[in-house]
């Protein structure tokens, strides 16, 4: 993946780790996969090289539902980043997927006064340049 | 059973405390803000930077090896010293390191302090303001927050109260009742930042920042230091100031993340209060005022909850009763705290608890009778706690 912008897209985009590639990777293809421990079988999420339940390394990058809800969101009033400029007030999003690890999105496709915590969403995918998509979430 | 650290309570003791000037302090940087709150602190005690061993400090992370700068500008070789990396829980953690580090025999009066110059260098331009937040961001993670969206303090905060809100009911009003309630303290502060009274309908006017915050639901950007002085309960008989006695301390670092578990509504306060408590042999009903860590509004509330005070869920009809003002049950925040004195990530809670206990004050701000002071520290990215409590002298 580029870490390079080629078009007027303005706002950071994502730097991988050694770890995480994968999931940017399946996100360019549509997919939202996560890492599946090979001994606990228990999901993990962020990217790490061992399991947080058991430490193992053994693991498989595994496809979920893209289904889950909405923890918790904030709405921003005031602008951090010029990327965001004329976007005034987005919303950032704790999502906690249907297979229970939480990851940090938006939600889009509705209006953000009308997000809710434990809205349930599905996962939808912006590809935002050439080389980079994003997992967001709008509701289900 | 009592606790296995309950063998150092009150065995240690805070014997001075100094801050910087407060608030915009142009032409003065952090370092030169922390050396004058040193200098105010070991003058408290009586003691010149030669009594001093140890030293703990924590200034802005863009300054290397910190300590290693204010030592050589102090003047001081030190048995025990180190710079701190637990955010607004570093400065507590100091004193506990201090006192560690005393038993231990590496050292045995311990210099602890914070300074940054936050206000000067975030009002030189919007440009700068917005550099300044992007770039915090930007060292924090590089993946999974700024292409997003995600940037400050504020809105992972926000994230908890928002949680908090839906699970409780809790509402901004009670939010605004933690503000209100400090800013009335602060107007007896004659070296708090913000000087004007503040009605509930100036906090609900107040411009949206991160919602559920506003303005002013955010702590002050300053230019700020504070310092104390930790050694011995028998070697602070010989000195200045009536000590302050550490009765118990505590800390817990909720690594596994802000995200994970509860621990956006039942934050890293719980087990260090327990473990602070269980020091010193009391509990929350035992405590007479408090100064907690207000980076946020929201942080009171649920700190108020995980530290006993009420039950979790309760904490907004709680502080919505007046219990943090004057007269009310918990005195909180007595000198204005981080949303209307200035924000030095904590110290100047150590300090404002010190003096509480010392009984420095005129009737209009001092805690009448206080004998006891639980102090919190808050931070990194969200997850460490500490906790003192503080006893006043026999």
């Amino acid at each position: 993946m580029s870490i390079e912008t080629k078009s007027s897209y303005l706002k950071p985009l994502p730097y991988p780790s050694a770890e995480s590639r994968p999931f940017w990777e399946a996100a360019r293809r549509h997919r939202l996969m996560v890492q599946k421990c090979g001994r606990c079988g228990r999901f993990r999420f962020p990217p790490a090289a061992r399991c947080p339940h058991c430490l193992a390394a053994e693991h498989e990058w595994t496809e979920v539902s893209g289904r889950g809800r909405v923890f918790s969101f904030v709405t921003y009033h005031r602008l951090y980043h010029e990327g965001w400029d004329g976007e005034i007030p987005y919303v950032v999003a704790v999502i906690e997927l249907e297979e229970g690890p939480r990851l940090l999105s938006t939600v889009t496709g509705v209006a953000p006064n009308e997000v809710r915590c434990d809205m349930p969403v599905r996962v939808v995918f912006d590809d935002v340049t050439e080389d980079v998509t994003l997992p967001k979430f709008a509701p289900a | 059973m009592s606790a296995p650290n309950a063998a150092y309570r009150d065995r240690y003791a805070i014997v001075g405390a100094g801050t910087s000037r407060l608030g915009k302090v142009p032409g003065v940087s952090a370092l030169g803000l922390i050396e004058e709150a040193c200098a105010n602190a070991l003058d408290d005690a009586g003691l010149a930077a030669r009594d001093v061993d140890g030293l703990l400090v924590r200034g802005p992370d863009d300054i290397y090896t910190f300590h290693q700068v204010v030592g050589e500008r102090l003047g001081i070789d030190a048995g025990f010293s180190t710079t701190t990396a637990n955010g607004g829980a570093s400065q507590i953690l100091s004193v506990i390191l201090a006192v560690m580090a005393i038993e231990a025999g590496l050292a045995s009066v311990v210099l602890c302090g914070y300074g940054r110059d936050t206000w000067s260098r975030t009002h030189t331009s919007e440009r700068a303001r917005m550099r300044g937040a992007t770039r915090a961001a930007e060292m924090e993670s590089q993946e999974f927050g700024p292409e997003y969206g995600l940037f400050g303090a504020a809105a992972m905060h926000a994230f908890g109260a928002r949680r908090h809100m839906h699970e409780f009911g809790t509402t901004r009003e009670q939010f605004g009742a933690i503000a209100l309630a400090f800013r009335e303290h602060a107007l007896c502060n004659p070296d708090a930042m913000m000087k004007k009274p503040l009605t509930m309908d100036d906090y609900l006017a107040a411009r949206m920042i991160v919602e559920p915050f506003g303005l002013l639901d955010c702590s002050l950007r300053s230019d700020a230091a504070g310092a104390v002085i930790v050694t011995t309960t028998e070697r602070a008989r010989d000195l200045r100031r009536r000590p302050v006695l550490i009765k118990g301390f505590g800390t817990h670092n909720n690594l596994k993340g802000w995200f994970a578990d509860d621990h956006m509504t039942r934050t890293a306060a719980g087990p260090s209060g327990e473990r602070a408590y269980a020091m010193a042999g009391i509990g929350p009903e035992d405590i007479d005022c408090a100064q907690i860590y207000d980076c946020f509004t929201y942080m009171v509330l649920t700190q108020i909850e995980d530290y006993g005070f009420c039950e979790k869920g309760e904490g907004g009809p709680f502080v919505a009763s007046g219990a943090l003002g004057r007269g009310g049950r918990l005195p909180t925040n007595t000198s204005g705290g981080q949303l209307s004195e200035s924000h030095a990530e904590g110290v100047l809670q150590i300090v404002e608890g010190v003096r509480q206990l010392q009984g420095v004050y005129g009737p209009d701000r001092q805690v009448p009778g206080a004998e006891t002071c639980l102090v919190s520290g808050h931070g990194g990215n969200t997850v460490c706690h500490s906790t003192l409590v503080l006893g006043a002298a026999p």
